[in-house]
């Protein structure tokens, strides 16, 4: 009985690896397209979207499987319980990405300050993903905390961007259409660190029992 | 062992315990049986004897007693019974004993009771006078006895029952005390039973070839993991869940990992949507690959499905560091490209102005502007044609013969050459330093000091300078050309050595040259065993070292 649990289990962490892995490369192709403005990826990322939402409804009747036949306690509930959240948060991750690379065709010519801006914050967050998925994989509660810790780095990025994106604006009114998908997407990366601290949370939870501390 | 030898005894006890009980009572029931046959007989004898002599007054007289007297009239009518004590009209002659004394003198019948347990034995005899006078007796019978015989029996049975079931503890406690104390390492030394010694020469038997076996094992591992180890690709093995079985040094390498992941899921250890993609669609179809960048190097992952009787047993990924064929692959594609294009821009203009001469559309006194068009394009292509074939011979290395050759003098043939161009755009060009001999080609140094110069001129400011330096250091000759030009833009310094390569995209010809020059300096370079460094800062100059060993002592021993 246990031991199926066990596998159970394991087939749950190595799920939600996967989705995390796919997580990790819808955004760094998204990364790519607003690099090389390479249209032929937005096709790989529709796909990678429709993967993603698929992997969420697979791990979610595997949780609710294993809540109901094996009527999990103590750390099994906390892990398959923050898992049921946080594939959630992986999901909204893809479909941010998703509307990212929809908006990417209509800012072709972007101001170059703001540009180099987005792409650093562009990195910040794919950054805080990547650790968040490590962070589960290993059960790593300090990487975890860094992620939580990191969230500020990707909103002050917003900021700037905004600011940015605010003198733009008051330079060249007539490409004002332009600044604000760009401030689109930059909110988009801000919305991707939050659940990317979700995420972390979550994990943290998983391990120790406690959901967003102090 | 114990439950076993506990059922052979009781077994064993049982039957025993049994037929002893059974031959016993069969012997011994017969005996009494016989006795009293005889006694009643005798007993019969003398009370006839008696009631002859007395008649019925010695009947009465015998009442009680365990033996029962009838005296019956030949008729069959009772005269006298010692249990009723009185004549009774019930008529007796229908017994069977009775009918066989009046018949034949003598009669005997047993009745037994309605249930079997009692017996009554009856004895009749013909008196002289006609009469029969019959005794009888009940017994119990062999049914009885082996009733009464049960409790004993029973008794008996429980004891044998208790101690078989001590012996047999006893017994197999010590039977298996010598089984359990074997030495299964050395079996052929245990003194114990000869009964199992086949059975220990199979299990020594079998322990040698366990022990062969494992040392195959241990071996065709070791074997196994040196091969993996040398490997420069990265070796995975996994099992059918993804579980990594194997991995070798480089895959370690390849994939960051700095401790063993063997028995981890290859998912957790390194994590990639596509090369796990890759890994499910080899377990799937048998074979898929992917190529993917990471840690700043490409790689190609091809993964196998190994199958194993029919079933998939897991797969195998293999790991190439593709990063230099890509590199050669860009550059040879660019390079083909480039060539093309290069090629194609003066036989353009040629063409053009050559069918403008056709037509007839050129004025007279505008004909040696296009015919000197025509002259400079075509000597642009043969001066184009020339870098590419000494290019080319440089990638063959062979038509060169090196000898003893002067720098100092290369260069000054160089600037005396450029030295027209130079004084074109005022700009000073001077040779300093010492004599340095090296063993070299002589065309191809002066190729790489010709297109040093050539570049630093060209690239320059108008009254700008252009400095050439030779000089001996330990074990080298350090050529510089220096130059308070243009510059490099950093991101360009490192890619200016490839064919065609431009910093300014455009390929404008206004600078001249054919893009190969600082390639052929590569290579010649390379040729003469030479190490190039270039510094230099957009807006202020371009520093260019070519650093030559010196010529080695047994040189001309070898040439």
């Amino acid at each position: 009985m246990r031991s199926q649990f066990d596998k159970q289990l394991a087939l749950l962490n190595k799920e939600m690896i996967g989705m995390g892995a796919l997580c990790e490369e819808i955004i760094s192709k998204v990364l790519k397209v607003l690099a090389d403005g390479d249209g032929q990826l937005l096709n790989g990322i529709v796909t990678l979207g429709a993967e993603i939402d698929q992997k969420e409804r697979t791990i979610e009747t595997l949780c609710l499987k294993l809540l109901l036949q094996q009527q999990p306690v103590a750390g099994d509930l906390r892990q398959i319980s923050a898992a049921l959240k946080m594939i959630t948060d992986m999901e909204r991750i893809g479909d941010q990405a998703e509307d990212i690379a929809e908006i990417i065709p209509f800012v072709v010519n972007r101001p170059a300050k703001a540009d180099s801006l987005l792409h650093e914050m562009a990195e910040a967050s794919i950054n805080m993903v990547t650790e968040s998925v490590d962070a589960f994989v290993g059960h790593n509660v300090e990487l975890a905390k860094k992620v939580i810790f990191d969230d500020d780095i990707v909103d002050n990025y917003f900021t700037q961007i905004k600011q940015e994106l605010i003198a733009e604006i008051i330079k060249n009114p007539e490409d004002g259409e332009c600044s604000i998908d760009l401030l689109m997407i930059a909110k988009y990366f801000e919305r991707i660190g939050d659940h990317a601290t979700n995420i972390a949370e979550w994990v943290e939870f998983s391990v120790t029992g406690v959901h967003k501390e102090g | 062992m114990t439950k076993k030898i506990f059922n052979s005894v009781i077994t064993v006890a049982g039957i025993v315990l049994l037929a002893s009980a059974v031959i016993i009572m069969g012997c011994l029931y017969n005996y009494f049986e016989n006795v009293r046959e005889d006694g009643l007989k005798d007993e019969l004898a003398l009370s006839a004897a008696a009631v002859e002599d007395s008649g019925i007054s010695y009947l009465e007289k015998v009442r009680s007693g365990s033996c029962r007297i009838t005296w019956i009239a030949s008729d069959g009518t009772v005269l006298y019974d010692t249990v009723t004590g009185t004549k009774s009209k019930e008529n007796h002659s229908g017994r069977a004993e009775v009918q066989s004394a009046l018949e034949t003198g003598e009669g005997q019948s047993n009745r037994y009771s309605g249930t079997l347990l009692e017996k009554t034995i009856y004895y009749a005899k013909r008196m002289e006078d006609g009469t029969v006078l019959r005794i009888s007796v009940s017994s119990a019978t062999a049914g009885r006895l082996a009733l009464g015989m049960l409790p004993p029996v029973m008794a008996a049975f429980v004891i044998a029952l208790a101690m078989s079931g001590m012996l047999a503890r006893r017994l197999s406690r010590r039977i298996v005390k010598p089984l359990n104390n074997l030495d299964l390492e050395h079996p052929l030394e245990n003194d114990t039973y000869e009964e199992i010694s086949p059975l220990l020469n199979r299990i020594s038997r079998q322990n040698n070839k366990i022990k062969e076996q494992f040392k195959e094992l241990k071996q065709r591992e070791t074997e196994f993991t040196q091969v993996t180890a040398c490997m420069k690709e990265g070796l995975v093995l996994m099992d059918k869940h993804g579980i990594i079985l194997s991995i070798n040094p480089a895959a370690n390498k390849i994939f960051g990992l700095t401790k063993d992941s063997t028995g981890q899921d290859f998912l957790i250890v390194y994590r990639n949507h596509e090369i796990a993609q890759c890994i499910k669609n080899a377990m799937e179809t048998g074979h898929s690959e992917t190529q993917q960048p990471g840690y700043g190097r490409e790689y190609q992952f091809d993964a196998s499905r190994i199958e194993s009787a029919g079933g998939v047993m897991g797969a195998v990924l293999l790991v190439f560091d593709i990063t230099e064929k890509v590199m050669a692959e860009r550059n040879r594609r660019e390079f083909t490209a480039n060539v093309s294009h290069e090629l194609k821009t003066p036989l353009q203009g040629i063409t053009g102005s050559a069918e403008l001469i056709e037509n007839g559309m050129v004025k007279q006194e505008d004909l040696p502007r296009f015919t000197g068009h025509i002259r400079r394009e075509a000597a642009r292509l043969v001066a184009l044609v020339e870098d590419i074939i000494k290019l080319s011979q440089l990638d063959e290395k062979t038509g060169y013969v090196k000898e003893e050759t002067c720098l100092y003098e290369i260069a000054e043939e160089v600037v005396e050459n450029l030295g027209d161009i130079a004084r074109k755009r005022n700009i000073d060009i001077k040779i300093s330093g010492e004599r340095v001999v090296i063993c070299g080609v002589r065309k191809l140094l002066y190729e790489i000091i010709y297109n040093l110069c050539d570049n630093a001129i060209k690239y320059n400011i108008d009254g700008g300078k252009v400095k050439v330096n030779i000089e001996k250091t330990k074990g080298n000759a350090v050529l510089t050309v220096s130059d308070t030009g243009i510059g490099i833009p950093q991101e360009h310094t490192s890619r200016v050595f490839e064919r065609f390569y431009r910093v300014d995209k455009s390929h404008s010809k206004a600078s001249g040259g054919t893009g190969l020059g600082l390639s052929i300096v590569k290579h010649a370079a390379a040729y003469h065993d030479g190490t190039i460094d270039l510094q230099s800062v957009a807006g202020k100059g371009t520093k260019v070292q070519v650093i030559f060993p010196l010529c080695s002592q047994n040189f001309h021993k070898n040439y």
